[in-house]
């Protein structure tokens, strides 16, 4: 049994390294999946609430289409669609490909996109949320609409929108292992090799299971703490 | 550590501009060819705890690229990708098992088959399943192999569940053959989870090639164990090549010239023997 967990851990012979290298992969790609999710998914938001007929049109179209396919095939377009695409406005500007688009870009990417989908359905929701009253109010007594986004909107807005995006960005951590196919390693394909090299799988699907369980947990006290100072104007309030 | 905001917007700008780099740059320099592998498949291709890689596969490939004078370097990746990256340009070459079928065929290139791989069967010893032997391996594309298959197998799989992998000829064997004739078919992404579940009593049998089952049932002697004989031929295919793109000569050249010697002066299968415990060279 002993002899068995020094497999994950550091010492010579011990896949603990890897592993960790394989933790943070993950948590690399899906903080940046999550961010591009996040600007895009503003973005669509935005356009869905106060853009223009067609503008609303294209924005929920996006979002069908995003939600509604799997991420692995949103990666295969972005890491063998991608470099034919680049290459071809490389040589339409006259420099010479091909141009390669690296594992971590097309997954962070694909994954980001995914998640941008739902994530602007959650601000959406966060907004609609916000009472029309305190908008209309802040108009009335001369605010700017940048002002008004700032400490009027935004304000009320987070606090419902933090913990839908806080499910939002599990869901991401989660999908990120669909990276592996673009050849990086991330936790899930880190388990792959080292059960598939040693026939440990259960040890090592275990080890898996703690990284994650690792990764969501402190997610989870960052959430909170989040959702705490976002709340922070409410409890005034009420005192 | 918090990162600060200088660092942040370096960080995404290296992420930015990494994100197109023309390989076209690097050309220049003598060519290396990158060999992708899975990294998880013993013997024939492992992962050491630092990262190397190690097993028959590599063993072979230094020697082919020590007799063929080419520069290789060995990167990993997961199988969904691999054969459209190789097509798509992004390595050179795939050293992963890959068994020569003609499907295959029609859009990359393969190296001469390395080992003379068959399939077999596992199953759990208490599982009450027996095939017997019949001495030889028995090639599934011919008629007497047929009913075998028909007299032996059928019977004994009868009402069992049988794993086999994804997309693998092994799968296509026992769905040729098992399938229609009431032995229950379970896919499986690999061939671990299988393993597992034949373990844990969820399967009565796995298929799968020869080399992988040996290990397999090393591994677990007082449980598991490899019943009837080996098989080959027909859907099967022809053993393990060495995946090129369509057309690249000037790296297939080499490889089949170096595995012709090797297989002439005896040390491929001295290296069959030093990882599989036996000669497992392709008798062609």
């Amino acid at each position: 049994m002993i002899e068995k967990l020094s497999l994950v851990g550091f010492g010579a012979g011990g896949w603990g390294s890897l592993l960790l290298q394989a933790g943070l992969m993950t948590l690399a790609v899906s903080m940046v999946a999550f961010l591009v999710g996040l600007f895009v998914g503003t973005l669509v938001a935005w356009a869905r609430i106060s853009g223009s007929r067609p503008v609303r049109a294209f924005a929920s179209a996006y979002v069908s289409v995003f939600r509604g396919v799997p991420d692995i095939l949103v990666i295969y377009l972005f890491f063998f669609g991608g470099r034919q695409f680049l290459t071809a406005i490389g040589t339409a500007i006259g420099i010479q490909g091909p141009f390669e688009v690296s594992g971590f870009v097309a997954g962070a990417l694909a994954v980001g996109l995914i998640s941008s989908a739902s994530q602007s359905e959650v601000l959406r929701g966060a907004y609609q949320a916000v009472p029309k009253g305190t908008i209309e109010a802040g108009s009335v007594v001369g605010m700017t609409r940048l002002t008004l986004f700032r400490r009027v909107i935004v304000p009320q807005a987070l606090v419902t929108a933090i913990p839908g995006l806080g499910n939002q960005w599990q869901g991401v951590v989660k999908d990120s292992a669909v990276v592996s196919v673009t050849g990086l390693v991330e936790i899930m394909r880190q388990v792959a090799v080292a059960s598939g090299s040693t026939r440990e799988y259960l040890l090592f699907a275990g080890a898996g299971a703690v990284l994650y369980l690792i990764i969501t947990t402190l997610s989870d006290q960052i959430t909170r703490a989040a959702e705490r100072s976002v709340r922070h104007g409410e409890k005034r309030k009420v005192a | 550590m918090r990162m600060t905001r200088s660092k942040f917007v370096k960080l995404m700008t290296a992420a930015a501009i990494s994100v197109a780099i023309p390989s076209a740059a690097f050309s220049e320099s003598p060519k290396k060819y990158v060999f992708v592998t899975g990294g998880d498949f013993a013997p024939y291709d492992m992962t050491n705890p630092d990262g190397t890689f190690y097993g028959f596969e590599i063993d072979l490939l230094r020697e082919l690229a020590k007799r063929g004078k080419f520069d290789f370097e060995v990167r990993q990746m997961a199988w969904d990708g691999m054969m459209q990256s190789l097509m798509d340009g992004k390595f050179d070459a795939i050293i992963y098992s890959v068994t020569i079928t003609d499907e295959r065929l029609k859009v990359v290139d393969f190296s001469l088959p390395y080992t003379s791989e068959a399939s077999s069967f596992a199953v759990e010893k208490d599982g009450g399943i027996s095939v017997p032997t019949s001495g030889a391996k028995v090639n599934i594309g011919e008629a007497d192999g047929k009913a075998f298959i028909e007299s032996k197998v059928v019977p004994a799989l009868k009402g069992k569940t049988v794993g086999a992998e994804a997309g693998s000829t092994q799968l296509n064997f026992v769905k040729q053959f098992l399938e229609p004739n009431g032995v229950e078919i379970r896919q499986y992404v690999g061939l671990p989870q299988a393993y597992q579940d034949l373990a844990s009593g969820r399967l009565d049998a796995v298929v799968a090639a020869d080399t992988s089952l040996a290990d397999f049932v090393d591994k677990n002697k007082d449980t598991a164990e490899v019943t009837g004989p080996a098989y080959m031929g027909g859907t099967l295919g022809l053993g393990p090549g060495i995946v090129v793109r369509k057309g690249d000569t000037a790296l297939l050249g080499p490889i089949n010239e170096g595995l012709k010697q090797m297989t002439a002066d005896g040390s491929l299968s001295e290296l069959t023997k030093k990882w599989f415990g036996r000669d497992l060279s392709p008798t062609r």
